[in-house]
């Protein structure tokens, strides 16, 4: 006996009564995308439970942990405090948008692999944006600089250390050829 | 401008929202329930970074990582540009916006004890005209409460320039690299030819609901000598008038003991 | 340098952040739930008043404890060692936070909305927070069945203690305060409960599927088979999940309505829902001039909360460890839990023994300094060493101690001054030891499968929680077949189709369900001789095995394992066991003797730090972990889990303390509730000793080092500032204080 049906989370939100409802269009990871979603939803909510992006996770819910983070027109912000309704024409960036054009892991995914730079992983694909911005957007040179934008992506299980060896790969190749983030959505 | 503050005259439980970080904070806490957000990212002429002889102007909407990153800011106000990169994390940072930073009046926030210890003015509008300037170092009242009135909008924040002045702050926090501060000091100082104490502003915020302008304790350096003892004078004084809170971040105790320390640390900052 | 390949399709997974977690799966057809908690933390419940609720639209039903004790079919309570919480509470509420009742709807907004709708009536009682208050007779008391507010009590009485207080040249006593804290999985609490003929099917985020498969069935009367618990990988436990938490209700709720449940926790309900046990530790040493140990007496209380969960066996564990990791001729120990007001205690990282080993590597410091004598030569002298005997009557083999103490001092150059710190600053190091026992009794149970294709497929119940159990189980598997890595699959824990295992904890899962594995694997390889024995029609003897193929033992022709199955042939199982007995549960509680771990866990630390005498800020210019790891399968996940168990212990060292005002908690959530950030941790070290002898067996290193960091750290703020703190966590609060009262002490001279 199977048991019920896990299912995709996509097909799972039904409608939240009186509230305010509102259509955005948003151009998420090179996709345009129209959501309906009350006018006080967040991005978390919307990215995870509508358009089911799993990588998107919410752990405080008040900024501070960093796992809900996403790339907004390029720049590092929290989901969990962005209104949904307020983003048309944004673009908007998760992890799955860090991804090359055929599916396979970016430059920043390939050295957390590489350096097998995390343990429950719940924390990673936020961490990963937040490399990216701080790398390929900002373009920062100095590790302690990345560091310094890196201090608000919380990760429990401690796999700083590692992270911190990517910094330094991801440092030392930026130093030596062109970095070829511009496959991301990130400006 | 004037369609916004038409909206909040007639929605009077009508939220402005910029950047988003604090007014969604609290939608999520079930804080406010307004019957309308009005959303002020598209409204023009808020989001510039300008500079005149006497006058760098600063957009509402403009967000505290473009004030930390402009170079026009890191120029004339280097202590505001170095407080605004301090606030919170770079996700903060890249939403929230000036204006709103002032307007939530978060009494353990940065930028606003920077913006009052340099003179710092705030722009309003208003419906039918009744915009007006207000002080920073006024605009503050109470704990996450404004001089601003309802219907009206933080328009831009104007920082007089003056030559010669220096200015520094200094944030304690007392737990993890990403805590609210502790206490923080702002300290501004302009010399006089001879290289004396023209003027010294010392704010003190995150201590008590308000920042603490401490016209009295720093009275006395005025056409002296800046030096290590007078330093600590001030820092005394500082320390002694203020009645700090308690919460996680340390006792009332401990604040009065860090306020000294960190007034003297700015205050050598601004000579050095 | 690549640690893991790129084309792993796991770790692709886990970077881009595909479905992993409980936490992402749904069901067709789920309800949302939402918990109502309790306003106060002790009251007399008289009742919910859920008609708010109701007419909130979406809301479809509002569960209370009178729905739930009054249902004859149900046990209203669960608990293994003390069946005392309640599924929703009834007639009191004994902690804030306390569930209360369950909002159930169509939406998760409608569930939030709903919660804010329903009315609890209660009166307001006399409430505890203190465990050593919790004794006083006049205490409030939260169970009836438990006079003041017991919740386990331990005795252990090793020579004699008196002879040895007569006997010591000097004595030295201090109490060591541990505050409550919190696990801060980043991954909630999540489960997901539905019935289908009479079966109950539950999704959870657990580390010990079986317990909550045998708790449920316990709460249904139903046979264990009835139930069926599966999980996922975790997003982080910490010990925060190796107990059965919301899993009843949500699977009551589920029966009820007819309808699958979906509940998933907000981050401050996590705070409420389990805890760290806060502890304080009297300890008094008796020693000789020369640095000797003699005699030790600990007196323990800790701090259960309102419900026993695993405290009244735990503080047993705890007893077994309060000595230390010495050689002491006469030990007493006394360890008491009690129950208070406050948030469940249970499991957590380093269980039961950062609060002892604070306590006794804080004193060694305060006796070196005493003497005179260097901390470290101090500790050499009174390491226990192999063959030593214990206080528990055990004379303990396997020790490491010794290696484990030279390897941390020598990563903080120990003898070497540090370097000069800015003006206004200090620097100083500190070095700690620390002793833990392992989960005993305990039982795990492995299936390895060979297919007709050649794949391998380990059945295991050990959850993969970010310690790589997954990876070591398969590389343990690969190894012992001969196998290549790629073929071998560990699906996730099902209690339908994976075996019986204790729980993913205490750092038992390499060690224990590895052992397990490789029995499994033996039985497997032994049957595959019987088949190829029979196929090559040779004496099983005559054969070998080598790489994934069998043949004759001089050489000759070899058939791979798969082709020992013919297609379609059902895939053949070796099994394994791995099992240990006795343990507490065999002893008697007050006088505590005998075999109490199937082996002795070993981890030291050491840290240099610097302190600005200013604002008494501390600041880790540095930290090392050294554990005994055994055989080590996976050097860089050991790495991982080595050097992530210091990050951890480093935020209950500077900063994590769970604060209650009024008997409510006032910071359960991550503004105020602070865990370290990467700018927090300086750059580490760590080193995994491991045994000479390659058949030795893989020990966990997951809280070796953890418990030693605190005491380290402590110890090197003494050495730099001579602030001695006996309080977690050192806030710079607590140094600054610490400093003046020495200047003030010293006439003003110092400081």
């Amino acid at each position: 006996m199977l048991g019920p049906t896990v299912v995709a989370v996509a097909e799972m939100a039904p409608a939240p009564p009186g509230l305010d409802w509102q259509q955005t269009q948003l151009q998420l990871n090179h996709r345009r995308l129209t959501v309906t979603a009350p006018v006080t939803e967040t991005l978390s909510r919307t990215l995870r439970c509508r358009v089911g992006l799993t990588s998107v996770r919410e752990t405080c819910g008040v900024g501070v942990c960093g796992t809900c983070t996403v790339l907004l027109d390029g720049s590092a912000a929290s989901s969990c405090l962005a209104l949904t309704a307020q983003l048309a024409g944004v673009a908007v960036t998760t992890a799955e948008g860090l991804l090359g054009p055929d599916g396979e892991p970016g430059p920043v995914q390939r050295a957390f692999i590489r350096r097998g730079a995390y343990q429950c992983g719940f924390c990673i694909p936020a961490m990963t944006l937040a490399v990216h911005a701080a790398l390929y957007v900002r373009r920062h040179r100095d590790r302690e600089a990345v560091v310094d934008e890196l201090s608000g992506n919380l990760c429990r299980c401690g796999s700083y250390p590692q992270i911190r060896e990517v910094l330094m790969e991801l440092l030392a190749d930026r130093g030596g050829e062109a970095a070829d983030g511009a496959t991301t959505g990130g400006r | 401008m004037l369609e916004t503050c038409a909206l909040l005259r007639s929605n009077r439980d009508a939220r402005l929202i910029a950047g988003g970080t604090a007014v969604v904070l609290m939608l999520r806490q079930r804080l406010i329930d307004p019957s309308l957000l009005i959303g002020l990212r598209r409204v023009p002429g808020l989001d510039s970074i300008t500079a005149a002889s006497q006058w760098l102007s600063i957009g509402a909407a403009v967000t505290l990582q473009q004030v930390a990153d402009s170079d026009r800011v890191r120029a004339l106000a280097p202590s505001l540009a170095a407080a605004c990169q301090e606030v919170g994390n770079v996700r903060v940072r890249n939403r929230a916006t000036l204006g709103g930073n002032l307007a939530e009046a978060d009494y353990a926030s940065d930028p606003p004890a920077v913006l009052a210890s340099l003179g710092a003015v705030v722009c309003t509008a208003a419906p039918e005209g009744g915009g007006r300037r207000i002080p920073v170092s006024d605009l503050i009242t109470d704990y996450y409460t404004t001089q601003l009135t309802s219907d009206e909008v933080v328009l831009r924040v104007e920082v007089p320039l003056i030559d010669g002045r220096r200015s520094a702050y200094v944030k304690y926090r007392s737990r993890s690299s990403e805590d609210r501060p502790c206490v923080g000091v702002a300290a501004s100082l302009v010399p006089d030819p001879q290289g004396w104490v023209a003027s010294l502003e010392v704010v003190v915020g995150a201590v008590t609901s308000t920042p603490q302008r401490m016209t009295t304790a720093t009275e006395g350096v005025v056409g002296a000598r800046h030096d290590e003892a007078r330093a600590g004078a001030v820092a005394a004084a500082v320390a002694a008038a203020i009645h700090p809170i308690a919460d996680g971040r340390g006792s009332a105790w401990y604040r009065t003991q860090v306020i000294e320390v960190m007034v003297r640390r700015a205050l050598a900052m601004v000579v050095a | 340098m690549t640690v893991v390949d790129l084309d792993d399709r796991d770790a692709q997974d886990t970077v881009v952040g595909r479905p992993r977690y409980v936490l992402d799966q749904h069901i067709e057809g789920e309800l949302h739930a939402k918990i109502v908690r309790s306003p106060h933390p002790h009251a007399r419940l008289d009742g919910v008043d859920p008609t708010r609720a109701l007419a909130t639209p979406g809301v479809v039903a509002v569960l209370t404890g009178a729905d739930v004790s009054g249902d004859a079919s149900i046990n209203a309570t669960f608990g293994r060692q003390r069946s005392d919480q309640p599924i929703l509470a009834v007639g009191t509420l004994r902690y804030a936070g306390e569930p209360v009742a369950l909002v159930v709807a169509e939406s998760i907004e409608a569930a939030e909305a709903g919660r804010e709708g329903v009315g609890i009536e209660c009166r307001a009682l006399p409430h505890v927070v203190d465990a050593e208050a919790a004794g006083a007779p006049d205490a409030p008391q939260l169970h009836a069945a438990w006079a003041g507010n017991g919740c386990g009590e331990w005795k252990l009485r090793y020579g004699d203690p008196e002879q040895g207080w007569r006997e010591a040249d000097r004595v030295f006593e201090g109490t060591y305060w541990s505050p409550p804290a919190s696990h801060v999985p980043m991954e909630p609490h999540v489960c997901l409960a539905a019935w289908e003929d009479g079966r109950l099917s539950v999704w959870t985020s657990t580390q010990a599927p079986h317990r909550v498969r045998d708790d449920l069935a316990a709460v249904f009367r139903l046979a264990p088979e009835a139930v069926r618990v599966q999980t996922r990988d975790l997003g982080g436990a910490f010990g925060a999940k190796g107990q059965t938490t919301i899993e009843p209700m949500a699977a009551v709720a589920a029966r009820r309505l007819g309808r699958p449940i979906r509940l998933e926790l907000d981050r401050d309900e996590v705070f409420l829902t389990i805890g760290k046990h806060a502890a304080s530790v009297r300890l008094a040493t008796g020693v000789a001039t020369d640095g000797r140990l003699l005699v030790r007496r600990v007196q323990v209380v800790y701090n259960a909360g309102a419900y026993a969960l695993t405290s009244p066996l735990a503080a047993g564990q705890g007893l077994l460890r309060a000595p230390g990791p010495y050689r002491i001729p006469h030990v007493e120990a006394h360890v008491l839990a009690r129950y208070t007001n406050t948030v469940p205690s249970g499991p957590f990282r380093g269980a039961m023994t950062s609060q002892l080993a604070f306590a006794y590597e804080s004193q060694m410091d305060e006796i070196a300094s005493s003497l005179g004598i260097d901390p470290v030569a101090l500790r050499r002298r009174n390491l226990l060493k192999d063959g030593d005997q214990y206080a528990t009557g055990e004379h303990l083999h396997q020790l490491h101690f010794g290696e484990l103490l030279e390897d941390a001092a020598r990563a903080v150059e120990w003898g070497t001054p540090c370097a000069p710190a800015p003006p206004g600053r200090v620097r100083g190091k500190g070095v700690a030891v620390m002793i833990k026992t392992t989960l005993t009794p305990s039982r795990s149970v492995a299936r390895v499968e060979l297919a007709a294709d050649g794949s391998i497929t380990v059945r295991s119940s050990s959850v993969e929680m970010g310690q790589g159990s997954r990876a070591a189980l398969t590389r343990i598997v690969a190894q012992a077949l001969g196998v290549q890595e790629a073929r071998v699959s560990v699906p996730h824990p099902d209690t339908d189709r994976t075996p019986f295992d204790s729980s993913t904890s205490s750092s038992r899962t390499t060690s224990s369900m590895g052992t397990a594995c490789v029995r499994a694997v033996d039985d497997l390889r032994c049957q595959l001789t019987e088949r190829a024995a029979a196929e090559l029609g040779v004496p099983a003897e005559s054969l070998a095995h080598r790489d994934g193929a069998i043949g004759p033992q001089g050489g000759g022709a070899r058939i791979t394992y798969e082709h020992l199955l013919a297609l379609g042939d059902p895939p053949l199982v070796g099994e394994g066991l791995f099992e240990s007995h006795g343990g507490l549960p065999a002893m008697d509680p007050l006088d505590v003797r005998g075999f109490s771990t199937v082996h002795w866990h070993q981890g030291a630390a050491a840290a240099e730090v610097e302190v600005d005498c200013e604002t008494g800020r501390v600041t880790v210019l540095r930290c090392h972990g050294s554990a005994y790891a055994g055989r080590v399968v996976n050097a860089h996940r050991v790495r991982q889990q080595n050097q992530g168990s210091v990050v951890f212990a480093l935020g209950q060292t500077l900063m994590e303390e769970l604060v209650y005002d009024e008997g409510r908690v006032v910071n359960a959530n991550l503004a105020e509730y602070m865990i370290p950030s990467i700018q927090d941790v300086p750059e580490l070290t760590s080193t995994a000793i491991e045994s000479s002898d390659l058949e030795a067996e893989p020990h966990g290193v997951g809280e070796m080092a953890l418990p030693a960091v605190a005491p380290a750290v402590a110890n090197a703020v003494f050495h730099a500032s001579g602030a001695r703190i006996r309080c977690l966590p050192l806030t710079p609060e607590r140094v600054l204080r610490c400093l003046r009262e020495n200047a003030r002490a010293d006439g003003g001279s110092g400081g």
